[in-house]
C-alpha cells in the first residue's frame, strides 16, 4: 500500500497542472471559482481549448484519437482542471455518446461523428429521459418506424440537460413492444435541425432553463444513423451509462468547493464560530473520506481488477456531499442569500447587489443542487443496486 | 498510489484469520470474558502468530512488517471480538519502548516482542477526558538523583495482569502544560504500586493503578515526551481503526446472512426494500470507515501536524460508521439482536467502547475543526 503517486504520475501533473494554467482563459476560470452562469460560448470555448490539444475526449484511446491515459492519469486530469477552475467538460459528446460509438459503431459511423466530438465544434445532447421514464430507463416510448432507408420517430424527451445548444442528440428509441421492456430499444443519432425536432426550455426553481423538452414529430432520420443492431440499444445504454459513472463523484469539485466554503465563511466571520466551522470540519472528512474510496476504486482499475463493488456508492456519497456544500455555502451567505437578483450572477456586473457579492449565486446554486440525487439514476435505485450487490 | 497487499502482509493476515476462525470461537471468548477478560493462553498464541513483535524493532527482536502488516492483523482480531490488547502492548507500548534510552528498551523491548513482558500505556486520568496534555500525577527527583511518582491512572489495559506500565508524569508546569510532561516506566511490583481490576463494557480487562512515590524509570524527557505520547496514541488511534473495520466488517456479515434467513409475513427479510437500502447504507459507512483506516494508516509516518489531522479525520469518520453500523445491525437483527446469546450484541458492545477509545466523534471533529486549513483532501 502507498498512498503517494508515482514520481511519473506525478511529473504528469505538474504538466498538465502547468498546461491548464497557461491555457485557461482567466474570465472562464473567474465565473468558475465564483460560481457564476458560465454561457454557451464559454463552455464551448474551453472545449475547442481542450480539442485543440486533443484532450477534450481525454478518456478515448489512441486509436481513435485520444491520449490513451490510464485510470489514475484521467483522475489527474479532472483534479487538476477542476482545481484550477475549469468548467466541467460538457460530457455528452466526448464522454457519453463517443465510447458507444466507438464500441458498436460502424466506421463510416466514427469517421462522420469522432473528430466534431473531438473537436469540440459540434454539440451533442442526451435523448434518455421521457416523461414517464424518470429512473425507469427501460420504459422508453418514443418510437422510431422503420420506413425504407430511414426512421420516422414520434415521441418525447424530457430533461435535456442543455438541449437548447443541442446540435446532435443520441436517443433510446423503442423500435420493438414485443418482449420485456429492455428488448425492443434502439440507439438512434439525430440530427436536431432535422424537421419536426423543436425544443422547449424548462425553467427549474433557480430561474435557469437548464434543461429541456426535446419533441419529435414525424422527424426522419437516415437509418445509417442507428447505433449497433436494432433493437439491441439497452445493452449499449448500459455501457454509456458504465463510463458516465466513473468519474460521477466528483471529488475534486467537492473539494475547490469546500475551499470556496472556507473562503466565505471566513468572510462572513463564521470561521470564529465553533458551531458553524465544526460543520466545515466534518464536510472536510467526508471530502477525504470520498476521495480514499474514489483512491481505491482507481487502485483497483489500475491493477487490471473489475471494479470493486464499492463503485457503487460513488453516486450516491458524491451527491450527497455536492448538496452538503451547497447547503453549509447558502448558510454562509446567511440575510444576504436571500435576494434573488439574477443579473449578479453575470460576471463583471456592476449594480448595486444587496451585500456581498460572494452571496448572489448561493441560494440559486443550493437549489438547482437538490437535482444530483435524482439525475443518473436517483440515489435510492443506487442503493437498490448496492444492495443487490450485497444481499443477492 | 495503490492499496495491494504484498506478500508477507497477505500472509500474516490469512495465518492470523486462520487461528481467529479455529482458535477464538465465541464460546472461547465468552469464557475468557467471564473469567476476567484476559487469557494466559490466548494471549501465548497471540505471541506464537508474532503480533507482540508487529511494532518493535529487529534489532530488539521484533518483526518490521510495518504498519500495513499490523492494520491487517487487527481487522482480523477485530473479526474475531479478541479481548487481549494487542495493539497496546505491540504497538502503542512499543512505540513508546522505542523512544527509550538504550538500557531500559534493550531491559524491556525483546520481552515484549515475545509477548513474556507485558507492558502497557496508563494515561487516562480523572480529570482528563481525551486531553492527553492534562496530567496531574507527579514525577519527583530525590536528592540520589532517582524519580518516584505519585497519582493515579485509570481504564488501563490490562493493569492488573501487565508487568510494566509507561506513565506520562508532570515533572513542571500547570496540569494541562504538554511540555511539563515525562514519560516513566514503572514496574508493576514496586513499591506503592496498587491495582484494581475490572472488566469493561465490552467484556476487555483495565484496571485503576495508583502510585504513592513509587519509584520510577525515565523514558522520555519532558519537551520531547509529549511529542512521543502523541505519536504512540495515534499509533493507538490507526490500530482501533483498523480493528473496528473488522468489528464492522464481520458484523455486517452476519446481519446479511441473517437477512437472508429469517422469514417475515412469508418471505426473507432481505426482500423488504425499507431493510434493503438500510444495507446499502452500512455498506457505504463500512466502506467510508474501511478508507479512513487505510488512511490512518498510511498517514503515521507524515510529520506530526499531519500525521495528527489526518488520525482525528480518520476518527470522526470511525466513530460515525461504528455508530451506525453497530445500531442498524442490532435493529435489522430485532429481538435476537438484543440478547447476550446471539454474538452480535457483542459487536455492538464492542463498536460502542471503541467510539470512546482514545477520544470519541466530538473531541475529534474538534481536533479537525480546529486545524482547517485553506485546502483540503487526502494530499493536502
Amino acid at each position: 500500500m502507498d498512498l503517494d503517486f508515482t514520481p511519473e504520475q506525478q511529473a504528469f501533473r505538474a504538466s498538465i497542472r502547468d498546461w491548464v494554467a497557461a491555457n485557461l482563459p482567466a474570465d472562464i476560470s473567474h465565473k468558475v471559482h465564483h460560481a457564476l452562469r458560465l454561457t454557451r460560448d464559454d463552455m464551448q470555448r474551453w472545449a475547442r481549448i481542450l480539442g485543440a490539444k486533443g484532450w477534450l475526449g481525454y478518456g478515448w484511446p489512441k486509436e481513435f484519437g485520444g491520449p490513451g491515459w490510464d485510470a489514475v492519469e484521467r483522475h489527474l486530469f479532472e483534479e487538476e482542471c477542476a482545481l484550477a477552475g475549469a468548467p466541467r467538460i460538457v460530457p455528452f459528446g466526448p464522454i457519453m455518446v463517443a465510447p458507444v460509438i466507438m464500441a458498436f459503431g460502424t466506421k463510416a459511423q466514427q469517421e462522420r461523428f469522432l473528430p466534431g466530438i473531438a473537436s469540440g465544434d459540434v454539440w451533442w445532447s442526451q435523448g434518455y429521459s421521457e416523461p414517464g421514464s424518470g429512473s425507469d430507463l427501460a420504459s422508453v416510448k418514443t418510437r422510431a418506424e422503420r420506413r425504407g432507408d430511414k426512421y420516422v420517430v414520434n415521441g418525447q424527451k424530457t430533461w435535456t440537460t442543455l438541449g437548447q445548444y443541442g446540435e446532435w442528440i443520441f436517443c433510446l428509441v423503442r423500435t420493438s413492444t414485443e418482449g420485456k421492456p429492455q428488448t425492443g430499444i434502439s440507439f438512434l443519432l439525430v440530427d436536431m435541425k432535422s424537421p419536426g425536432v423543436s425544443v422547449r426550455p424548462i425553467v427549474l426553481m433557480d430561474g435557469e432553463p437548464e434543461v429541456n423538452e426535446v419533441f419529435f414529430d414525424d422527424v426522419e432520420v437516415p437509418a445509417e444513423n442507428l447505433v449497433g443492431e436494432e433493437n439491441q440499444g439497452w445493452t449499449y445504454a448500459k455501457y454509456l451509462l458504465a463510463h458516465e459513472r466513473t468519474n460521477i463523484a466528483d471529488v475534486n469539485r467537492a473539494k475547490r468547493e469546500l475551499e470556496r466554503l472556507k473562503r466565505i465563511a471566513r468572510a462572513e466571520g463564521l470561521l470564529d464560530e465553533p458551531r458553524f466551522r465544526d460543520q466545515v470540519a466534518l464536510l472536510e472528512v467526508d471530502i477525504v473520506a470520498l476521495e480514499m474510496l474514489v483512491l481505491r476504486v482507481l487502485s483497483a482499475m489500475a491493477g487490471g481488477r473489475k471494479a470493486l463493488d464499492i463503485a457503487g456508492l460513488l453516486k450516491i456519497r458524491g451527491s450527497e456531499i455536492q448538496q452538503r456544500y451547497t447547503e453549509l455555502l447558502m448558510l454562509a451567505g446567511g440575510p444576504f442569500s436571500l435576494p434573488f437578483v439574477q443579473e449578479a450572477m453575470e460576471a463583471g456586473w456592476q449594480g448595486d447587489f444587496v451585500g456581498p457579492a460572494h452571496c448572489a449565486p448561493l441560494m440559486a446554486n443550493y437549489f438547482n443542487y437538490r437535482k444530483t440525487s435524482i439525475y443518473g439514476g436517483s440515489n435510492e435505485v443506487q442503493r437498490n443496486i448496492v444492495a443487490q450487490t450485497v444481499l443477492g | 498510489m495503490n492499496f495491494n497487499f504484498d506478500d508477507d502482509e497477505r500472509q500474516l493476515r490469512d495465518a492470523v484469520r486462520k487461528w481467529v476462525e479455529r482458535g477464538y470461537g465465541f464460546e472461547r471468548r465468552r469464557a475468557i470474558a467471564r473469567a476476567g477478560g484476559f487469557d494466559d493462553a490466548a494471549w501465548g498464541e497471540l505471541a506464537e502468530l508474532g503480533l507482540l513483535a508487529l511494532g518493535t524493532a529487529e534489532a530488539d527482536g521484533g518483526l518490521a512488517l510495518g504498519p500495513v502488516a499490523a492494520m491487517l492483523a487487527l481487522e482480523e482480531l477485530g473479526r474475531g471480538l479478541v479481548l487481549e490488547p494487542v495493539a497496546a502492548v505491540g504497538l502503542v507500548a512499543a512505540a513508546l519502548l522505542a523512544r527509550a534510552p538504550e538500557a531500559v528498551r534493550g531491559a524491556w523491548a525483546p520481552g515484549l516482542a515475545t509477548g513474556e513482558r507485558r507492558v502497557v500505556l496508563a494515561h487516562q486520568e480523572r480529570a482528563s477526558r481525551y486531553r492527553l496534555a492534562h496530567v496531574e500525577t507527579r514525577a519527583a527527583q530525590a536528592s540520589d538523583g532517582g524519580w518516584t511518582i505519585a497519582g493515579a491512572k485509570s481504564l488501563v489495559p490490562i493493569g492488573d495482569r501487565a508487568d510494566a506500565f509507561v506513565v506520562p508524569a508532570r515533572v513542571a508546569g500547570a496540569a494541562d502544560d504538554p511540555a511539563g510532561v515525562a514519560l516513566f516506566l514503572v514496574e508493576a511490583g514496586a513499591a506503592g504500586v496498587a491495582a484494581r481490576g475490572y472488566g469493561l463494557q465490552d467484556g476487555a480487562r483495565a484496571a485503576e493503578l495508583t502510585f504513592a512515590d513509587t519509584p520510577a524509570t525515565p523514558l522520555v524527557d519532558a519537551g520531547e515526551a509529549y511529542d512521543v505520547l502523541e505519536f504512540a496514541v495515534d499509533v493507538g488511534i490507526a490500530a482501533l481503526a483498523a480493528e473496528a473495520v473488522g468489528v464492522m466488517d464481520r458484523l455486517f456479515e452476519m446481519t446479511v446472512d441473517y437477512m437472508n434467513t429469517r422469514k417475515q409475513f412469508g418471505v426473507a427479510i432481505a426482500t423488504f426494500q425499507a431493510l434493503r437500502h438500510r444495507v446499502a447504507d452500512m455498506k457505504m459507512q463500512l466502506e467510508l470507515a474501511r478508507s479512513m483506516s487505510y488512511f490512518a494508516t498510511l498517514k503515521l509516518g507524515e510529520p506530526a501536524a499531519a500525521r495528527r489531522r489526518a488520525v482525528s479525520q480518520a476518527k470522526v469518520q470511525l466513530g460515525q460508521s461504528m455508530r451506525f453500523v453497530g445500531q442498524q445491525a442490532i435493529q435489522l437483527h430485532g429481538g435476537i439482536g438484543m440478547t447476550d446469546d446471539y454474538a452480535g450484541s457483542h459487536y455492538f458492545k464492542r463498536l460502542a467502547v471503541m467510539e470512546i477509545q482514545f477520544g470519541d466523534t466530538l473531541h475529534h471533529l474538534g481536533e479537525v475543526s480546529d486545524r482547517l486549513q485553506d485546502a483540503a483532501g487526502v494530499f493536502a
